[in-house]
């Protein structure tokens, strides 16, 4: 599958007036993301993930290293006509109307201004209601959807998308979440930059976790938050089990009543198991453990300051 | 045809400051109080009595279309020194508001090259302050011509002409927006740009009382390059009031004008494709 974008060896360092390193906000990242994934940026403050951003979109421009964006170099305009970005604070003209705003919008992309179309944006990110006031008088909620619809102008292949719930109210999430959800079927690439994890968790299915300007982990969701060659295991509220025997195979028991089972293979597992059932346990569930992404980045930051 | 959209983009933002609604209907009310009060009786040609306010003013009889060449003469320095202070002040921010962070990313990631932002803003505020100079002076024209039958257009190519000098003006203030961001900075730039184009006006006797040294050459550096805004002042006047003109003179200053501005184009053009937000 073709990439929606791709950056090899990207460095950056932002300098003071007189030419000395003030700080180094990427420090040589490499990374691909395939078209039609959604894909999550993580990482504590200062990590770089808006940097990374700003070089993606010609924004910033990296000292070394390259960026494709969709099969272009982001200097070039034809490859940001078919990119949608929110920036993590959108500055909107007070003064103007929704209505107004994404007219601009959509006149810089180069597009036909047609008010249905304006209005069914609206309507998709619930300001239908508003699309006569003026800006000025939105909540920081109301402003984060206007920018959402003014990333969606044009249906564009790569939703880039920084912190787009921030300010946004637990319905509103929701809202969002299947709004991209939506996207995401259309056949767009989502890439997002949160520091809502659950938010990350909920809508990417690969992640990458940046700290101090390097990508420290990089790869799917599920691959990210699995243990290794651990599984949890729950038996059948049946026959007596004598936990001595469960023990003696290797389980070990967990929270909420369950067992957890350190398996290097399958025929370790399955020879775990075997010797269960022979014990009188009834296998009722089997699955991978896995932690939540809070644990991964904690992981990954410990790793990467060592 | 992007820059034009940007330019478009300022004209809305423009008209929704106080700034501009406050000329607007400065300018209206004038119009309308010169259209109200303003009575001129005009006999086979000739002015022969004048009131303001229903007060006679003193004059002799002469041809209308020479006895408003004055009135022209003082509108077309109005519009220029005026439209040149009130520019200055009322334009300092549009350049600052368009690097604000948060608006500059945005309009960063959309297909606009950086050169047709810059190349945007400048158009719509040269739009503005045409527009401005060109409706006082046209409607003073309008109201003129329509109590004495004396129309000229000279008067709006002098405005015209105004505009021009402040688009140099804001050329130097875009310079200096692009490489720091203050309304402020901004303004003083437009501010020195008009004193030391009234001091490249008198350059030549400037020089001959200076004594040798650096600041000599500094100043005859600065004054060669910047645009004689007095001398087109002049030649402003001179159009609005059908006073003749040197033969070249005005296409010279004009073009040098136009090189000035340019040239601070090019360099705020340079310094913007290769900075960072």
């Amino acid at each position: 599958m073709p990439a929606a974008f791709a950056v090899t060896s990207l460095h950056k360092r932002f300098r003071t007036r007189f030419g000395r390193t003030e700080s180094v906000a990427l420090d040589g990242v490499d990374l691909e993301v395939p078209r039609g994934e959604a894909f999550g940026l993580i990482g504590p403050n200062g990590a770089g993930k808006t940097t990374f951003i700003k070089c993606l979109l010609g924004i910033a421009h990296p000292d070394r290293g390259a960026v494709e964006l969709l099969g272009r170099r982001p200097e070039d305009p034809r490859s940001r006509a078919r990119v949608g970005y929110l920036p993590e604070r959108l500055a909107l003209p007070g003064a103007w109307t929704p209505r107004a705003f994404l007219a601009s919008v959509t006149r810089l992309k180069d597009l036909r201004v047609e008010r249905a179309g304006l209005d069914a944006l609206l309507a998709r990110v619930g300001l239908a209601e508003a699309g006569g006031r003026r800006i000025r008088g939105f909540s920081k909620g109301m402003r984060q959807r206007l920018g959402l619809a003014a990333a969606l102008v044009g249906a564009p292949d790569l939703l880039v998308l920084d912190e787009p719930t921030d300010g946004v109210d637990p319905l509103g999430r929701v809202e969002i979440r299947q709004l991209l959800a939506a996207e995401l079927a259309r056949g767009a690439t989502l890439f997002i930059n949160s520091h809502l994890l659950s938010e990350t968790e909920r809508i990417c299915t690969r992640i990458g976790i940046l700290s101090r300007g390097r990508l420290v982990r990089s790869g799917p969701l599920e691959a990210l938050t699995a243990v290794q060659q651990r599984w949890r295991v729950r038996f059948a509220p049946g026959p007596p089990v004598r936990a001595e025997a469960l023990l003696a195979l290797g389980f070990e028991p967990s929270a909420g009543g369950g067992w957890e089972l350190a398996a290097p293979d399958a025929v370790a597992l399955n020879r775990a198991l075997d010797g269960a059932r022979a014990a009188g346990a009834l296998l009722v569930e089997l699955e991978r453990a896995s932690r939540d992404l809070e644990d991964v980045l904690t992981e990954a930051l410990a790793a990467g300051a060592a | 045809m992007t820059s034009v959209a940007v330019a478009l983009d300022l004209l809305r933002e423009a008209a929704a400051r106080r700034w501009f609604l406050a000329l607007a209907l400065a300018l209206t009310g004038l119009l309308l109080l010169l259209l109200t009060s303003l009575r001129l009786e005009v006999v086979d040609g000739a002015l022969a009595a004048t009131r303001l306010f229903g007060q006679p003013l003193v004059h002799d009889i002469q041809s209308a279309d020479v006895a408003l060449r004055p009135v022209f003469l003082v509108a077309s320095q109005l519009v220029f020194w005026g439209g040149l202070a009130f520019g200055v002040l009322s334009c300092a921010d549009f350049a600052p508001a368009l690097l604000s962070p948060g608006r500059i990313e945005h309009l960063l990631s959309l297909p606009v090259r950086r050169w047709e932002l810059l190349a945007g803003t400048f158009l719509g505020v040269l739009a503005l302050a045409l527009g401005s100079a060109v409706y006082a002076s046209a409607g003073l024209v309008l109201v003129l011509g329509a109590k004495t039958g004396v129309w000229t257009a000279w008067p709006v190519v002098s405005a015209a002409l105004a505009a021009v000098a402040f688009g140099s003006v804001y050329a130097g203030m875009l310079a200096v927006t692009v490489w720091v961001r203050s309304a402020a900075l901004s303004a003083a730039a437009g501010a020195s740009l008009v004193v030391l184009g009234l001091l490249a006006t008198h350059r030549r006797t400037l020089l001959d009382l200076m004594g040798r040294g650096v600041g000599r050459t500094l100043f005859a550096g600065l004054t060669a390059v910047v645009p004689p805004l007095g001398k087109l002042a002049d030649a402003a006047g001179a159009l609005a009031s059908s006073a003749p003109l040197a033969p070249g003179g005005l296409l010279r200053l004009l073009a040098g004008t136009l090189a000035f501005a340019a040239a601070l184009l090019a360099v705020a053009a340079w310094r913007f494709e290769r900075r960072d937000f």
